[in-house]
């Protein structure tokens, strides 16, 4: 059948309309795949090399998977994976449902307050890492840190505490600074979540005779459900690449106790010059983050339908 | 309405291929030189050698020189800059600075990327780890019979060599010693123990009846810190000193030798009786810190860097540092050093290579630039440059009490990390031969590479 005029010019709008947005994308595009795209299939590829400062990428120094054999035999990496996932399982849920917590209670409160409270939540997400890191050093040193001094006012410790040089405070002090800097972000999404929570709904279910925490568990939870699995994936990634406050406050120590795969990969990349072995722990990285997004929008991300 | 989307879109596409264009091109000399460092563009002057063409060079330079006044860091380096580009037509030179924290990302980054700079300061352990693996220019040429017979110090020689290639040009050389805190060393009693004589050398045991009489006193003891590599040449030639042992052989590394055993297992016993700080959650600079504010009595890692960063520091806290070489068994300490110097990256363009060489050894011979780094010259020709300096005559005494360098020993990084990893351990009531026989093989094997 012939096609119409009219059809034919619809055709070819549409085809320039295509067009000019490819254009347009194509800056993005290119940044895109030059920045993140290459460098990504490069660190894989470059994974499969004995590659470091004296031997490039070449046949001789393919050595096929024998990185991820070493990697999964190397106790430094498998200890630095178990750190880096006590952080994960800790903070992830932590994060959530403080941010929740606090959203919940300011929510309704006036503009004024409400503003308030996010921007004291949101502070040290706008601060530098560094000045974030001084503060708590400061705050952890093991001579004249506040936290010693405040607890031996107390009187419940009669010597100080070297809290980032002791096996048994070391990665909760880690936890500690990263719950404080990772709540700002989610506490405001939830602000605005749950100020789009439709109201009727919830005053249905209250003439209906339902508890503030059927309402919240009910009503309110399933509408903020989907901020809460970008909450969810964002605090996840974010606490896996951790490295920042590693480098800055502990190296890793003491005894590897907070060393995280983020910064065992830096330090065998930047100290030890083993880019391919390094790589590799890349490779795993993003392989287990892909991995457990995917889980965590499986399990959440279902349709919310009254 | 369509028709300005589809031009914007053609700009926007244009750009793009310009900035292509742009970012992949050479970029003319001409716009990469400051208008006042341009060189004359004429043939070589009285000074000779330099190549006939133009020839431009990168110099990323941390801070190295101590800069006048309230002047910005960078500020003598371009002046620097300026009168060499002056003197030597053919050549233009250009200078980036960078900082210490971050520049082994950046020179490894550029390395890999094939943009790193023509001529870089840094100290012997990462430069002639880059040598070793082919990425600088060999300087034997600059190494002549009479400029070795100059400096006359074989270990210092050594220093800038890897594999037997001289890879660093050295400009000066500072030991690193010990320094304590007067006030607190003079009312504990300690300061009796102290030898404040000569080269100030002491022992074991003095140093042992002091820190006994610090602690009796509640002064806060220094601590061996350990959290990280940072200032970690202090611990070691702290330990190494006491039953005098050594880190390395020169083939292999040693530190889990007898004497090296003794002096980790008389540390942990300090720290035990509180007579020596547990550093585990400090490196040297928060160790310096603590120094500086007059927390702690004494510190494993000082110099003349340490001491002028943090004169302002100790000033108002009313800390006077008493320099000092480690304590020793027999009273010989052996002190490990910095030696300053620079490289030359090998770009694949040997006029630049010649280049970089006649700008090092024009920055290396000049004793002001010498004095500015703080130190001392490698060249004994160059004689005192500072008459008159009690503290500078004494850090003189000390340069006579260096040792091996080993430094620049394969898989010195590698050792870097076992070493801090052991002490973490030991000071936390470890094992002392378990671990130290554990760290000394994974720091040997870690020798291949």
């Amino acid at each position: 059948m012939a096609k119409t005029p009219a059809r034919l010019n619809s055709h070819a709008l549409k085809r320039h309309e295509t067009v000019v947005a490819y254009l347009f994308m194509l800056p993005a595009l290119f940044f895109f795949a030059a920045f993140v795209i290459l460098p990504m299939v490069m660190g894989v590829v470059t994974s499969l090399f004995n590659y470091t400062m004296k031997n490039p990428v070449s046949a001789e120094t393919f050595i096929g998977l024998k990185n991820y054999i070493d990697l999964f035999q190397d106790k430094t990496f498998l200890r630095a994976m178990l750190n880096t996932l006590i952080l994960v399982v800790v903070t992830v849920p932590a994060v959530t449902l403080f941010s929740l917590w606090v959203s919940s209670a300011i929510y309704q409160m006036k503009e004024g307050v409400r503003s308030f409270f996010r921007c004291v939540f949101y502070l040290p997400v706008v601060t530098g890492t560094v000045a974030v890191v001084v503060v708590w050093k400061w705050m952890f040193d093991g001579y004249s840190g506040i936290l010693n001094y405040v607890l031996s006012a107390l009187g419940l410790i009669d010597k100080n505490i070297m809290w980032l040089g002791d096996t048994r405070f070391a990665i909760w002090c880690i936890i500690l600074i990263m719950f404080t800097t990772y709540v700002g972000q989610p506490i405001v999404l939830y602000v605005a979540a749950l100020g789009n929570v439709d109201q009727s709904l919830v005053e249905a279910a209250q003439v209906d005779g339902a508890t503030d925490l059927q309402v919240f568990w009910k009503i309110k939870w399933p509408q903020v459900m989907p901020t809460t699995l970008y909450i969810v994936v964002i605090t996840t990634i974010n606490t896996f690449q951790c490295f920042s406050l590693i480098q800055l406050l502990t190296s890793g120590g003491p005894e590897g106790t907070t060393n995280t795969v983020m910064y065992y990969l830096y330090t065998n990349a930047f100290s030890l010059y083993k880019y391919g072995y390094a790589n590799s722990m890349g490779v795993v990285l993003a392989i287990i983050i892909a991995i457990l997004s995917a889980i965590q929008f499986k399990v959440m991300s279902k349709d919310v339908s009254y | 309405m369509k028709k300005i989307q589809k031009a914007l879109a053609l700009m926007l596409a244009l750009c793009m291929v310009l900035a292509l264009s742009a970012c992949g091109g050479d970029t003319p000399a001409e716009s990469k030189a400051p208008e006042a460092s341009k060189a004359p563009d004429t043939t070589p002057t009285e000074q000779g050698g330099e190549p006939a063409d133009d020839v431009e060079l990168l110099w990323w330079a941390p801070p190295t020189f101590i800069q006048d006044a309230d002047d910005p860091a960078g500020t003598y380096e371009q002046k620097l800059v300026e009168e060499f580009n002056a003197s030597h037509p053919g050549i233009t030179v250009r200078v980036e600075t960078i900082d210490f924290t971050t520049a082994s990302d950046k020179i490894t980054t550029a390395i890999e990327s094939g943009t790193a700079a023509d001529v870089l300061f840094d100290a012997p352990g990462r430069i002639i780890e880059y040598g070793k693996n082919g990425k600088l220019v060999s300087l034997d040429d600059m190494f002549t019979d009479e400029f070795k017979k100059d400096v006359g110090n074989d270990d210092l020689l050594t220093s800038c060599q890897g594999n037997g290639t001289y890879y660093m040009y050295p400009i000066s050389a500072s030991p690193f010693y010990m320094a304590i805190n007067e006030k607190m060393w003079t009312d504990s009693g300690a300061i009796e123990h102290v030898n404040l004589e000569g080269n100030r050398a002491w022992t074991t045991d003095d140093f042992e009846k002091a820190i006994e009489k610090l602690a009796a006193a509640g002064y806060n003891p220094g601590v061996l810190f350990c959290s990280g590599q940072g200032g970690d040449q202090g611990t070691r030639a702290f330990i190494a000193n006491l039953y005098d042992g050594s880190v390395a052989d020169g083939e292999k590394y040693t530190f889990n030798s007898d004497a090296m055993i003794q002096g980790l297992t008389k540390a942990q016993e300090w720290i035990n009786k509180g007579w020596l700080g547990n550093g585990v959650q400090y490196n040297g600079g928060g160790s310096i810190e603590l120094f500086a504010a007059g927390t702690t009595a004494f510190e494993f890692c000082w110099g003349t860097s340490a001491a002028g960063n943090n004169a302002a520091t100790m000033e108002s806290n009313g800390v006077t540092p008493i320099s000092l070489p480690f304590p020793s068994a027999d009273g010989k300490p052996v002190l490990e050093y910095l030696v300053n110097g620079f490289c030359v990256f090998d770009n694949g363009d040997a006029a630049k290579a010649e280049a970089s060489k006649t700008f090092i050894k024009w920055l290396c011979d000049n004793t002001e630039n010498v004095t500015r780094t703080g130190a001392f010259p490698v060249l004994q020709s160059m004689g005192n440059l500072y008459p008159g300096d009690a503290e500078k005559e004494l850090l003189v005494e000390f340069t006579k009490m260096y040792g091996p360098y080993y430094n620049t020993m394969d898989g010195f990084a590698n050792m870097r990390a076992q070493w801090f990893d052991m002490l973490q351990k030991i000071t936390g009531g470890g094992d002392v031969t378990e671990l130290a026989n554990a760290a000394v093989e994974a720091s040997n094997a870690g020798m291949a590479g």
